[in-house]
């Protein structure tokens, strides 16, 4: 499986790590600098057929200007004869979204904490003309350190329009405001306020607090404002949420009236900012101005992205010994959580054989760039279990996929490894000499 | 080990010394009581000396006191600041400081290549790299050819040994971190920014929340 090296410009393109409906967002790598970025890819046709050059243009502009530690970097603007292509800063550490499903719901003080820097973030944007209008989990990223940086920011106007908003919200709307929903005019600031009430609500409860099977209901719980607060919220949490979630735009609750209250005041640590730098607005003008001398080199065909690439350390860090979060877990017994195997087979028949194997098996999946969530009820069918598959290449033609349980209960996640992995054994490659039963059993032992 | 022993047996840390220790970490005062509790019930597990063993160590992660790593022991060594074979609570809150969520990157660079330099000789070495891989791959029950190893160590000593001499040094080390920063993902710790909440079994007491109270007024 030989990966041709594509470059645009100055950077050397990687796979592909993100997927939306007008933009694909690779990992690539600045070869002069060895800095990790992210490129949003875009088509210049999807810009002209809505419209919306000067507007994005604008809002580029500023993202280009906007320097804020909880806002990922928007490094500069370049464009080829049919794409935009926008380099932003490459933030490791995956979405706050995953650490949601994987821990269930957060204490409030760690919320309070994330929320926080989402206000900071937001009110940031919001004092130079910027609007999100997409927040939602999936748009807060975590760096290397556990700090959220708040991702497509000034980049959602193509969704503006009602029909797309579906879209992107894949079919339904939860994070976003009743005035939105309504198709008039509305408040950038205000439909803001709303979508980060309803991530603090999701951060501290684990579930949506909008959330109906069929749209017309959800919409007119979403327009009155219809949720309730789980009893693990505190009476103050409560408060806060309901000023949040006030479905009048003009009496909701506003960032520096957020910024006040006690609830919000409580371990906050204002940011420090930078100064303003001066900033060269050419390349924007450049790509929007469509001056076809400044079109930037494309080299060689697209191929197709493959898994993340793992290196020696890498591999290292995934041992037991080296995570010491069961010092703070004294209630937890140990069992082996981790596991994963070795396969020879190409990734996407790696990714396809998972698929195939646990709708066998009657699971949810969802699949998304080498990494595959599969959702179940329990053997004894009192709670949901969930496990996270991800494909890594270690060497050529040769990849591991780790496993690991992401909820649930670790006596149904080892039967069901087991079992799996049984179903799987044609794709699970073994030294030669191994007896493919022994190795299940051994791995087994606690 | 008269003076360890009358320590042990104290309830609580004098207040001056859970004072120094928050000075110079980036814990609370009340963080710093709170992992003297945790601390208290792991290092008491085997032997109950008021100092952590290494098996007490062991037994803590793994829950297995038989349980033997070869990372989990590097860590304890690097933990084990006076090479008395035992960690004491000042030694264990000052090495789990650079696992928090605000230690600072070179900090936490500096502890994660003496983590990897097994031997100690100043450099990660590719002999010690490729120790480590085989032992994780034993850990995980995956058996990989040995022609495929070296392959991975080729491909890794391609980014990280700039020099190509072999070895990496520090400065290579920041460099390759720095372009890899999910190698340095294993430094932080979440839970540490909230040890108070994490750790349910510690309450809070009339006296503690006092304390609270002075340690809002000093911030």
């Amino acid at each position: 499986m030989k990966k041709v090296r594509r470059k645009i410009g100055k950077y050397e393109v990687g796979r592909t790590i993100g997927e939306g409906t007008f933009a694909k967002v690779k990992f690539a790598r600045n070869s002069e600098t060895g800095e990790s970025v992210a490129i949003k890819v875009m088509a210049k046709t999807t810009i002209l057929q809505h419209r919306m050059v000067e507007q994005i243009k604008r809002e580029i502009s500023i993202m280009k200007i906007v320097r804020h530690p909880n806002i990922v970097r928007l490094h500069e603007v370049l464009a080829s004869q049919t794409k935009i292509y926008i380099i932003l800063e490459f933030v490791m550490g995956g979405e706050l979204y995953d650490k949601i499903v994987q821990l269930g719901k957060l204490s409030e003080n760690e919320s309070r904490h994330y929320f926080q820097q989402l206000i900071d973030a937001v009110d940031h944007c919001h004092r130079k003309g910027v609007y999100h209008r997409d927040l939602k989990p999936e748009n807060l990223l975590l760096d290397a350190y556990g700090n959220l940086k708040v991702s497509d920011f000034g980049l959602s106007a193509l969704t503006k329009q009602g029909a797309d908003l579906l879209h992107t919200t894949c079919g339904t709307p939860n994070y976003v405001a009743p005035e939105v929903l309504s198709n008039r005019g509305y408040d950038g600031a205000a439909a803001d306020v709303w979508s980060c009430g309803v991530i603090l609500y999701v951060l501290m409860a684990g579930y949506l607090p909008f959330e109906e099977a069929d749209l017309p209901t959800l919409y007119r719980r979403i327009n009155a404002a219809e949720f309730v607060c789980p009893f693990w919220f505190s009476a103050d949490t409560k408060s806060f949420i309901q000023k949040i979630l006030d479905p009048n735009p003009k009496t909701r609750v506003k960032i520096e009236e957020i910024r006040k209250d006690p609830w919000f005041k409580k371990n906050y640590f204002p940011v420090k900012l930078g100064e303003d730098e001066q900033v060269n607005l050419d390349d924007v003008r450049a790509v929007f101005d469509d001056i076809e001398d400044q079109y930037v080199s494309e080299r060689s065909e697209i191929t197709e992205g493959g898994p993340l690439i793992m290196n020696a350390f890498e591999m290292i860090a995934l041992s037991q010994g080296l995570n010491l979060s069961p010092l703070f877990d004294r209630h937890q017994d140990y069992v082996k959580r981790q596991t994963r195997f070795v396969s020879r087979k190409p990734a996407k028949v790696i990714i396809s054989s998972i698929e195939a194997v646990a709708e066998s098996m009657g699971l949810k999946v969802h699949s998304r760039n080498y990494k595959v969530r599969l959702e179940g009820v329990s053997a004894n069918r009192v709670g949901q279990f969930a496990v996270v598959l991800e494909v890594f290449e270690v060497a050529p033609s040769l990849f591991m996929v780790d496993v690991r349980k992401a909820t649930g209960d670790t006596f149904d996640y080892h039967k069901f490894y087991k079992n799996f992995c049984g179903k799987l054994g044609n794709i699970i490659w073994r030294p030669a000499g191994t007896m493919p039963n022994s190795n299940l059993r051994k791995q087994m032992t606690l | 080990m008269g003076c360890m022993n009358s320590k042990s047996v104290r309830k609580f840390p004098a207040r001056e010394d859970s004072l120094d220790l928050a000075a110079e970490t980036a814990f609370t005062v009340n963080e710093v009581e709170a992992l003297f509790v945790l601390f208290r019930s792991i290092s008491n597990s085997i032997v109950n000396d008021g100092l952590l063993s290494k098996e007490e160590f062991q037994l803590a992660i793994f829950k297995n006191k038989k349980k033997d790593n070869i990372f989990a022991n590097r860590i304890f060594d690097l933990f084990d600041v006076k090479k008395l074979g035992v960690v004491d609570f000042e030694d264990f809150v000052r090495s789990l400081n650079v696992f928090h969520p605000n230690a600072s990157l070179k900090d936490k660079i500096a502890f994660s290549f003496r983590l990897y330099d097994l031997h100690n000789t100043g450099f990660i070495e590719r002999p010690e790299v490729k120790e480590m891989l085989i032992a994780l791959l034993f850990e995980s029950d995956m058996k990989l050819a040995d022609d495929v190893i070296e392959t991975i160590l080729d491909k890794t000593f391609v980014e990280a040994d700039l020099k190509q001499d072999g070895k990496i040094d520090t400065e290579e080390w920041e460099t390759f971190v720095k372009r890899n920063p999910s190698v340095l993902k294993i430094m932080t710790l979440p839970y540490l920014r909230d040890i108070t909440i994490s750790f349910p079994s510690f309450i809070f007491n009339s006296t503690n929340v006092e304390r609270v109270d002075e340690t809002s007024t000093r911030l």
